[in-house]
């Protein structure tokens, strides 16, 4: 991994883990970890994940990008893709 | 032939000066005319009969809040089609089962047609591949089809009359049975008018002289009507209840997108000072969600003073809730008057029962015992229940019970509805909608009594529906999931919606037997596991998690739950707990509150 996506990663692990907080999330964020399953978000909290994600990052999560997000580790994937395109 | 409907669409497309706003979450606005509007909804229409709908046809939208979702709309009733609309997939939702919702859905409409959203059209192919392949579909496999895909025809007169299907508006949301409740366009247009004729029009007059009443008139000047909604736009509420009256007027909308309002309720009350909205509907959980989650700074500038009507309904109304939200939002120009309950459903066209505008909202209070008992005792420290009023012109309300037979004033019994805007039925399901409706009435499953006045109050459900935030969920949606979980006895779980006293908006009760011979002491854990397996499922916190003793729960003879029943017992501490005592909500031992 080049050093600029290794901080790239950091800095969206930080505004996520952030982000979590706000939504009563307490523990650590890893790549592995379900949105609902573990971060234990009702279908409110998903929903607020999704929109707060976009206003942090200035991105736009469209329909097939969603339907592909299952953990913290998709999410990380899909808004590097974005965020470096 | 032309009916109402028509009318209003030929009248809305000579109006260049209003329109619907439609607003995003960056609070961008995008103003589009009932003229435009109206333009693209027949070039839709065209296309539609070019591909050979005809009157009555069935064709499902699925789309985000938008102008798609409008063309669309008023396209097919221009067509002289019923819309069927959909709930859009959500965001980073659980996608295989918003799917087999929609599959479900879409094969109890029966469409000839899908339209969609473009940006939809991957997560909706493959719900939809080979449904009802046997029918009447005008595309293969009901392939989901774009606006931009229609062909392009001609417009021209429609043959319709008031009888014709004009919206099939399902009722839940529910994964086994959805329920497509099917709307005359005479239901349809005279539940606009109604709801119209309820407050001036932009001439200070109104057309049945309802509305004009109260202290209001002498504090506002008449003006046009400006609604504000972030109301689903495949709800009854945000559908019938806004969009199909601005199209009467015309008058202006405000439109945001419901995950806007969600993420950030703030948007709710900014967008209604900044539009100088006078009228915009929620329900119950909306007023809750802004009270908790809207910031003071989010409100700088803020004038709510134009806010006339804040009517609320959907779900059971907390006046707690709508109490906090005046004394709250006063110092922003919000009027408590303004706080207006309201009733409906689906398969009444939607209003039933409207609050007195312009004026405080009615609290009864009411001994508790003898409200459990089906007796409305008045006690001033009983419980609070707002009163959601009087039946709409044309309407009658009657409370009866399980005979049937019509209950006097102050008893409390099953709500029935009769009404010009009623329901033709289910679609599709003559068993439901025998039992639905008889002679002319509408068995609304709600439990509630009806004041010397002749006030509605609700007190609780009949019927097996939970209703969280505004949604409606089946209890067998629910009650699937928590039957995975290991520890639970099977068939022994009771999914329950209802108000506790003092909350601010409806909560999911579980009530759930545990299998025999388990340790106590896992009671926290199977509690726990419970509420993920139903989050994880329909995306719903439970509020409560009751774990009870094998076969404490209510059963019929032949074994059916019965929930209602289950709740009442649950209320008045009569279900057995697993500690040996009683499930009631007092004991901490086996409720765990969340």
């Amino acid at each position: 991994m080049d050093p600029a996506a290794a901080i790239n990663l950091g800095e969206i692990r930080g505004t996520l883990a952030d982000i979590a907080a706000k939504l009563g999330y307490r523990g650590a964020l890893s790549p592995e970890l379900r949105l609902v399953e573990d971060l234990r978000l009702d279908s409110v909290g998903i929903l607020t994940l999704a929109v707060e994600v976009e206003d942090r990052f200035r991105v736009c999560l469209d329909a097939a990008d969603e339907a592909a997000i299952r953990t913290i580790g998709d999410l990380e994937r899909i808004l590097r893709a974005k965020l470096e395109a | 032939m032309r009916d109402a409907l028509g009318g209003w669409l030929e009248r809305a497309a000579r109006r260049g000066d209003r329109g619907i706003t439609f607003v995003d979450r960056r609070e961008r606005e995008r103003v589009v005319s009932w003229a435009e509007l109206v333009a693209r909804a027949e070039r839709v229409a065209g296309g539609l009969r070019e591909l050979g709908v005809t009157a009555g046809d069935r064709i499902a939208l699925a789309f985000p809040t938008g102008e798609g979702f409008l063309a669309a709309f008023l396209g097919a009733l221009a067509a002289g089609a019923a819309p069927a609309p959909l709930p859009p997939p959500s965001r980073l939702g659980n996608l295989e089962e918003q799917q087999r919702r929609l599959a479900a859905m879409v094969e109890a409409a029966a469409p000839r047609l899908v339209l969609a959203d473009a940006a939809l059209l991957p997560l909706l192919r493959e719900p939809l591949q080979g449904r009802r392949r046997d029918s009447a579909a005008l595309h293969p496999a009901l392939d989901p089809l774009p606006l931009e895909a229609l062909p392009s025809g001609t417009a021209g007169a429609v043959d319709v009359d008031e009888a014709t299907l004009g919206l099939v508006q399902f009722s839940s949301g529910t994964t086994g049975a959805p329920k497509p409740v099917a709307l005359s366009r005479r239901a349809l247009a005279v539940q606009a008018r109604l709801i119209n004729a309820l407050w001036p029009d932009a001439n200070g007059t109104s057309r049945d002289g309802a509305g004009a009443t109260g202290d209001g008139g002498a504090i506002f000047e008449p003006t046009a009507q400006r609604g504000f909604s972030w109301l689903p736009l495949h709800h009854d509420m945000g559908l019938v209840g806004c969009v199909l009256p601005a199209l009467e007027r015309p008058a202006d909308l405000v439109l945001l997108p419901p995950e806007a309002f969600v993420a950030k309720p703030a948007l709710w009350l900014r967008g209604i000072a900044r539009a100088r909205a006078t009228v915009s509907p929620a329900p119950n959980f909306a007023f809750a969600r802004a009270l908790r989650r809207v910031r003071d700074e989010e409100l700088a500038g803020v004038d709510l003073s134009c806010w006339r009507h804040a009517l609320c309904g959907a779900e059971a109304v907390s006046p707690q809730t709508l109490d906090e939200f005046a004394r709250r939002f006063a110092r922003w120009g919000f009027r408590r008057q303004a706080l207006t309950p309201v009733y409906g459903l689906a398969e009444a066209g939607l209003a039933v029962t409207f609050g007195a505008l312009d004026a405080p909202f009615t609290v009864g209070r009411f001994e508790r015992r003898a409200l459990l008992a089906g007796r409305a005792v008045a006690d001033p420290d009983g419980r609070e229940i707002a009163g959601v009023g009087l039946p709409l012109p044309g309407f009658s309300v009657a409370a009866r019970d399980d005979a049937g037979r019509d209950l006097p004033a102050g008893r409390v019994g099953t709500i029935w509805v009769r009404g010009p805007s009623l329901m033709d039925g289910y679609l599709g399901d003559p068993a439901a909608t025998a039992q639905a409706l008889r002679d002319g009435w509408l068995d609304t499953g709600d439990l509630g009594l009806l004041d010397a006045r002749g006030e509605l109050f609700l007190v609780g459900r009949a019927k097996d529906l939970v209703i969280v935030r505004g949604r409606n969920h089946a209890p067998e949606e629910i009650e699937e999931a928590v039957a995975a979980v290991a520890g639970v006895r099977p068939g022994g779980v009771a999914a329950v919606g209802w108000l506790p006293e003092r909350a601010a908006e409806e909560e999911l009760l579980l009530l759930v037997e545990r299998t025999r011979g388990d340790a106590v002491d896992g009671v926290a854990a199977l509690a726990r596991a419970c509420r993920d397996a139903v989050r994880a499922a329909v995306g719903v916190e439970a509020g409560r998690v009751a774990v009870l003793a094998p076969g404490a729960l209510p059963r019929t003879s032949s074994g059916k739950l019965r929930r209602a029943e289950a709740l009442r017992r649950f209320l008045s501490g009569e279900l057995a707990g697993v500690d040996g005592g009683t499930g009631a909500p007092s004991q901490a031992g086996s409720a765990e509150s969340g």
